[in-house]
């Protein structure tokens, strides 16, 4: 029995670490550009298909891993050049509607070009198989998952806190116009950082490809989740990110085989006690 | 002003019922079916109240499909297991879609913005999900089966047949007049004019003095009421009332036909419900991914049209004057805002 508990934890924090990854680039986006993109779930989406794509070609999961969040990250910069920098001094209420249309033309191209039903990708075969320690069993990919998306995380934690660009995104998330008037091309800037931040939606997409596939309409889904993370770890925080998505991915997986619906109560609960009690979130600053 | 939707256009209000009128007539010879422009009528309504709070008091719900699922659930119960009339479920439908307003309305304008907009997607998500749980209600997935219509009646005398699609139109037509003269009623009056004070700045409005946040909810409330009974309608039409009812993908698309509309307009709800129907209506037997144009049709409002369809039509009758065009050299609304 306990057994269980500590696979449904794990798994629990797999599905965390991918919620951390996706709510992450929603939360960068936000803190920096002020937008909300209510397009990141069909980018998450965009990842896993073209996750599917690229081992159908390639055969191999390992290029896919690095060519599909690539792909998706020069998709949202090209969208970003084209369409969202236009819309950066609207409300938010505006910003929400593009993407939303942004969304569904994400969402619908998807279908046509590989159909209504999902697909599945297998496990890289380096990671099939499981881990057996006494009586505890548990996938290797998992394991991986857990390891490569705590990589990521503290790859980009190093990128915000350690180099040049990452300076000046925080910097620009505090005044974006005296960052402008110190000589920094504010505007090359948002489009790398939307890049960024929607690329790693497109990692996480293809980190999940393998767990459920990729399915047609689960972006809402995911973008719903990701709010839920972002809000509960507070806007534009990045620790909050983190804690937020774990949260959530444990509870999600604590609950699955007990009343799942139930989970997805509480969450959405969580979310609007923690906009109403404490909007700015458990990590964020008033 | 800039980042706004243009204020309403203030026509005289014998003229505007009239055009309803005229479109309630042509709706069902234009079309190939008494169904689909009942269809389009219920959408109207539930677009004309989401309208209410976005275009009038500046509130962009996304909870709109919580008041819809529950009119349709409430009202389907009313009449499955106490043999509710058509007259009572569609006014139990209203109470509950305005009790629920008022409960979604009170806690979500504690925050504005952001905040406020999470609020309803979270409230709108749970009410999914409470749905799906409670399926010995609602039916789960599966939706609540054998939804009646029943007939107008008086002391069991049928006094009209409501199973004949037809009837049923003029009768949703009828419904759809009152509550659209009612809408504007309320719009044009002290209330109507206040709302707008808010979405226009809030802060100055409860300055004078208006507590604001009684305007809201009582706006909510009435928004509520009005899905409702969209809600109610929907479901006595299809004689089914589907999980999808509630879902956040009918929030998202009574507001996508809202905007579409026109947001300076009630009968703007009117327009975007009867393209969006029909474009669903003819396109999908064509092209299923016609939500893909949609999605485009949407962008394209939102940056380059904001009146909607309601202010491009506007905006071609007032091109259409040739006495006005020569002195009238203001561009178009819409442009100001970019």
């Amino acid at each position: 029995m306990l057994d269980l508990y500590l696979f449904q934890l794990l798994n629990g924090l797999g599905l965390g670490m991918i919620y951390f990854l996706i709510a992450v680039g929603l939360t960068i986006i936000f803190g920096l550009l002020n937008f909300v993109n209510f397009a990141h779930g069909a980018f998450f989406l965009l990842g896993a298909y073209l996750c599917y794509t690229a081992v159908a070609i390639t055969g191999n999961f390992w290029l896919a891993l690095l060519i599909a969040p690539l792909v998706v990250a020069a998709l949202a910069w090209a969208v970003e050049r084209l369409l969202i920098k236009r819309i950066y001094h609207l409300p938010h209420t505006f910003q929400i509607l593009v993407t939303l249309g942004i969304a569904l033309i994400i969402q619908e191209a998807s279908v046509l070009i590989w159909g209504p039903v999902g697909k599945s990708i297998a496990v890289p075969p380096e990671l099939r198989g499981v881990l057996i320690v006494g009586d505890f069993i548990y996938p290797y990919y998992r394991l991986f998952l857990i390891g490569f998306a705590a990589l990521i995380g503290l790859g980009l934690w190093l990128l915000l806190e350690r180099t040049r660009f990452g300076a000046l995104v925080r910097a620009g998330s505090e005044s974006t116009e005296t960052v402008s008037l110190l000589g920094t091309n504010i505007f090359r800037l948002f489009s790398l950082t939307f890049a960024l931040g929607v690329g790693l939606a497109g990692v996480a997409g293809v980190l999940f490809a393998p767990l459920r596939g990729a399915q047609p309409f689960v972006g809402p889904e995911i973008l719903g989740i990701a709010f839920v993370v972002v809000v509960i770890g507070g806007m534009g925080s990045f620790g909050g990110a983190l804690v937020g998505g774990l949260l959530v991915g444990v509870v999600q997986s604590m609950m699955t085989s007990l009343w799942p619906q139930g989970a997805s109560l509480m969450i959405y609960g969580a979310m609007a006690a923690v906009i109403l009690v404490r909007p700015y979130g458990l990590f964020g600053r008033a | 002003m800039s980042d706004k939707n243009p204020l309403p256009v203030k026509g005289r209000t014998p003229a505007l019922l009239l055009l309803v009128l005229a479109s309630l007539v042509a709706l069902p010879l234009i079309l190939p079916s008494a169904t689909l422009a009942t269809e389009i009528l219920i959408f109207a309504l539930a677009a004309l109240a989401c309208n209410l709070l976005l275009g009038y008091t500046g509130l962009l719900s996304f909870g709109q499909g919580i008041f819809f699922g529950a009119g349709a659930y409430g009202a389907a119960l009313l009449m499955i297991h106490l043999k509710w009339g058509m007259f009572s479920a569609l006014l139990g439908a209203a109470v509950f879609g305005a009790f629920l307003a008022l409960l979604v309305g009170a806690l979500a304008i504690r925050r504005k913005g952001i905040y406020f907009v999470m609020l309803t997607l979270a409230f709108s998500q749970m009410a999914y999900f409470l749905a799906y749980t409670l399926s010995g209600w609602t039916g789960g997935d599966n939706g609540l089966l054998d939804v009646p219509r029943p007939n107008i009646e008086i002391a069991g005398h049928v006094l009209v047949d409501l199973a004949d699609p037809r009837h049923f139109y003029v009768f949703v037509a009828v419904l759809f007049l009152l509550i659209f003269a009612g809408a504007l009623r309320v719009i044009r009056s002290p209330f109507g004019s206040t709302l707008l004070a808010i979405r226009e700045n809030e802060t100055r409005a409860a300055a004078i003095g208006y507590d604001t946040r009684h305007f809201k909810i009582l706006v909510f409330m009435l928004s509520g009421a009005i899905t409702g009974i969209a809600g109610a309608l929907y479901a006595m039409l299809l004689h089914f009332a589907p999980l999808s009812n509630i879902d956040l993908m009918m929030s998202e698309n009574i507001l996508i036909m809202t905007i579409v509309g026109g947001t300076g307009s009630l009968f703007g709800s009117l327009l975007g419900a009867g393209a969006i129907v029909v474009l669903g209506d003819v396109l999908s037997e064509l092209w299923p991914r016609w939500l893909m144009l949609l999605g485009a049709i949407l962008i394209l409002v939102v940056v380059f049209m904001r009146g909607g369809l309601w202010g491009g039509l506007a905006e071609l009758v007032k091109r259409l004057q040739p006495s006005r065009t020569a002195n009238d050299k203001t561009p178009a609304k819409t442009k100001e805002t970019l």
